[in-house]
């Protein structure tokens, strides 16, 4: 009998399970958001968009091997384009939205491969229209060819900001400023990790140079703590933080801009991997909670399985290994994964993920927030964007006692609107550990729906018959 | 360990066991009153519920119940010195009837509605549809309408009674789990992790879960656990100002100030889950297209579930058990729009052994044993 094998997500992690497990001749389906497989690191425009991209050339061919390697076998999976999945289950049911119609599917074993999303810091000023993740005004350039903005301040911490901060110069735009919480001299301390990643080491120096020459100021130890502007942004002030959170006097400055792009880390997507009921921990440095997993991607359930960055942020390469790995791991009977067989055939891709995984240690150095950091959020900042909860609510919430994610929620309504929470919950359980000193032990309650859908699609369902 | 002793152990802080709490401080008499819960904040099936409070009822019990209930909401912001409100929303139940069966019963509880003074009226099922267009024709007879009957935030009524509560001393502490009572001399005695609490009267509002509390003093009480199932959609245009109510399709829907659409939706089943079962969605959206067709294009945002009671009468258990000092409040599924009342009179019967109040007697324990259950018209078309 063939093994059934779901895959959510056709990022990096996605596309090597799904490669792998073709290829050991499981029955294949991936579900995937987007219109072209790729994800968000590995964003396709549309076929009919010509241009440059600005992204490195090593970069790009990786990019493009797997992409064609998952294209070689996509005649042999059950791709699902621009589906949703909306709810999973403890049995191991996946429910999808497509189009009008949704679809219940129980396969013999799942991966969620849903990577992250990024992490803002709210601040005064930053719901104002101009003010973007960067991470969001790279895929513009991705995806779309356009500049996201004509003069830029890109901020945050971590590679990303300064890898968007060179891509807009080298589409042709100006970049105002470049802020970065901690200098990337953090990475010094980790030589065996540099020399691991020296391949990603150069085309960050690449990045770098293009940055230098275009004579970008570059502010270290800074974060912007106020957006100015109205119906449009017109300036962020950028200053220096102390431990405490507060602003060092005299460092505040004003830098005009039309688009602030921010990234302060990533989120981990693990709210499908929860609704499973596996067992979560948290670690706000690689994405908030996520699934306790093994080296072969198993969480606490059986049958359920997490790949890539949404089992903790690893990047891309890491994702890949971890794809073939955790493809591999799904595509036989528990029993066997546990064999050293399976170890034997997987150790070179084993090797390889160690070795990038030696790489994000250095990376991590640069992305660990500096303690205080959640104090620029004042009472009057806007937390939950949804329900237009401040966070002076949530403050009160927290000294009346409340202090668990769920709690907060029932008092102020954080994390009850559109978004589900996914823009604002992991912020609010940093700032409830800054402001009592302890983080909620666990997340807020995943439920359906992980994605709306509407009455109409959920009525108009087909369910697989039981295998 | 340490050994503490108060005049009245309160256990669970919901809507039961906070209003009783805050009646029983209110009456400044001294006594020095715990409340325990083994959850968080609202995280039971008070803060669960879809919401509503309504004078619509067929039997006399529940609409006094409610129409106390229901004036308390409405001056609630003053009596609990709350500013912000409790989300008072009167905008009227509607309750349908989906075939001649259940219209009549309908028509038979107006008469005991106007008894009582309720601003009930009958619809034809023109007028339903007039009131709420995005409703479905089929099988549609009429239904009955309040204007009085509306919702709360459960949310902001707990939070409100916390807040009085402790304002008035009331010690209310979340996460401490009773596992089990004792007779202690006169008293009694609950043993919780941090150690044993000492109690001479203990009020049990655990609602589903009072027959595991009560079996640690040998005492058994029919009440059964009924987990139910919530959805909310996203934030729409409106579509259904009154709230609804089908007795045929056993939903009720409330669509909120901010716009989303709450649904309930009830269908036999047993256990304490609250998680969301898989094959919910599919069978409510079918049902809820059904009832409004105009909402079919509406995105869900949410489901949730919750547990509530059920006892062989369907009828709420007020009052003192067996075991003197020993006392129950079960809600059996009307726990929020009942509390205001059930708060009053039981505080008054704990505290000063006020027996006065008729409910007493039609909602006592001890019917399950002399068999003198009470029927709900209205309850028995659901």
């Amino acid at each position: 009998m063939q093994r059934s094998i779901v895959i959510i997500g056709a990022g990096p992690a996605g596309m090597a399970a799904a490669i792998e497990a073709v290829r050991r001749g499981c029955r294949v389906t991936v579900i995937d958001e987007g219109p072209r497989p790729g994800g968000q690191i590995y964003r396709q425009p549309h076929p009919a968009l010509h241009g440059e991209d600005f992204a490195e050339p090593s970069e790009l061919a990786r990019k493009h091997r797997l992409i064609d390697g998952f294209q070689a076998v996509i005649d042999r999976i059950d791709y699902r384009a621009e589906a949703n999945v909306y709810a999973v289950f403890p049995n191991g049911e996946i429910h999808l939205a497509q189009g009008d119609r949704t679809e219940v599917l129980r396969p013999d074993a799942m991966i969620i491969a849903t990577g992250v999303r990024e992490q803002a810091i709210p601040f005064p000023g930053w719901t104002i229209p101009g003010v973007m993740f960067a991470g969001g005004a790279q895929s513009i350039l991705k995806a779309q060819r356009v500049l996201p903005g004509r003069n830029v301040v890109v901020a945050g911490c971590g590679p990303l900001p300064r890898v968007v901060a060179a891509q807009i110069l080298r589409a042709g735009g100006s970049v105002a400023a470049l802020a970065s919480l901690r200098s990337l001299r953090a990475m010094l301390r980790y030589p065996r990790s540099l020399w691991c990643g020296r391949d990603i080491l150069r085309e960050g120096l690449r990045y770098e140079w293009t940055v230098l020459r275009a004579r970008v100021p570059q502010f270290t130890g800074y974060v912007p703590v106020r957006a100015i502007g109205g119906e449009r942004l017109e300036a962020v002030a950028l200053a220096r933080i102390d431990a405490e959170g507060r602003i060092v006097s005299g460092s505040e400055r004003e830098i005009a801009c039309d688009l602030l792009a921010i990234n302060y880390g990533f989120v981990a997507n693990s709210e499908l991997a929860a609704m499973t009921g596996a067992e979560m921990r948290r670690d706000p440095v690689i994405g908030g909670w996520v699934a306790v997993t093994d080296a072969f991607g198993r969480t606490s359930v059986p049958g359920v399985f997490v790949a890539g960055d949404s089992a903790g942020l690893r990047g891309a390469l890491v994702a890949e290994c971890d794809g073939t790995i955790v493809g591999a791991a799904a595509a036989v009977p528990s029993t066997a994964v546990d064999g050293a067989a399976l170890k034997t055939n997987l150790a070179a891709t084993m090797a390889r993920r160690t070795r990038h995984l030696e790489f994000q240690q250095a990376v991590r150095a640069t992305l660990r927030l500096p303690d205080g950091i959640w104090r620029i959020v004042t009472d009057d900042t806007l937390v939950c964007r949804c329900e237009n909860v401040r966070f002076g609510e949530i403050r009160e919430a927290l000294e009346s006692g409340h202090r668990s994610l769920n709690a907060i929620k029932r008092n102020v309504r954080s994390g009850m609107g559109w978004c589900g929470g996914r823009t604002c919950l992991h912020a609010i359980a940093s700032l409830a550990e800054a402001a009592t000193g302890q983080a909620p032990a666990e997340m807020m309650t995943p439920r359906p729906m992980a994605r709306p859908v509407p009455f109409a699609a959920i009525a108009r369902q087909k369910r697989a018959a039981a295998e | 360990m340490t050994k503490e002793k108060f005049d009245v152990l309160i256990i669970g802080a919901g809507a039961y066991g906070l209003s009783c709490a805050w009646w029983m401080a209110k009456r400044r008499s001294g006594a020095r009153i715990l409340v325990v819960d083994e959850g968080e904040f609202a995280s039971g099936a008070s803060g669960r519920n879809g919401a509503g409070f309504r004078m619509q009822w067929g039997l006399d019990l529940n609409i006094r119940l409610c129409q106390e209930s229901t004036r308390f909401f409405e001056t609630a912001a003053e009596q609990l010195e709350y500013p912000r409100g409790i989300e008072l929303k009167q905008d009227g139940y509607l309750v349908l009837a989906h075939s001649e069966k259940a219209l009549a019963a309908l028509k038979g509880s107006l008469e005991v509605q106007h008894r009582y003074g309720v601003p009930s009226e009958l619809l034809s099922a023109d007028d339903c549809l007039k009131m709420v267009p995005a409703l479905g024709r089929n099988r549609l007879v009429g239904g009955t309408f309040c204007g009085k009957d509306g919702t709360i935030s459960p949310f902001l009524l707990l939070d409100s009674l916390l807040k009085a509560c402790r304002r008035e001393k009331v010690d209310v502490r979340y996460g401490t789990r009773v596992e089990k009572l004792e007779r202690n001399g006169g008293g009694f005695r609950a043993l919780v992790q941090d150690g044993p609490i000492e109690a001479d009267k203990i009020l049990l509002c655990t609602d589903w879960a009072v027959p595991e509390l009560l079996a640690s003093l040998g005492l058994n009480l029919p009440v059964k656990s009924l987990p139910k199932e919530a959805i909310v959609t996203v934030p729409c245009t409106p579509r259904v100002k009154p709230i609804l109510i089908s007795l045929e399709h056993h939903i009720s829907v409330n669509q909120v100030n901010r716009g989303s659409i709450v649904f309930v939706v009830s269908r036999a089943r047993e256990g304490k889950e609250i998680a969301s079962t898989p094959d919910f969605l599919a069978f409510a959206s079918q049902k809820i297209i059904d009832l409004l067709p105009g909402v079919a294009d509406v995105p869900v945002l949410r489901t949730w579930g919750g547990v509530s009671s059920l006892t062989p009468d369907m009828q709420p258990i007020l009052g003192e058990t067996e075991i003197e000092g020993l006392y129950v409040a079960v809600s059996s599924f009307r726990g929020l729009m009942t509390s205001p009342a059930v708060g009053r009179i039981m505080s008054a019967l704990i505290l000063e052994n006020d027996t006065n109040d008729p409910v007493l007697t039609q909602l006592t324990p001890r019917r399950f044993k002399t068999g003198d259950l009470i029927v709900e018209p209205l309850l028995n078309q659901e």
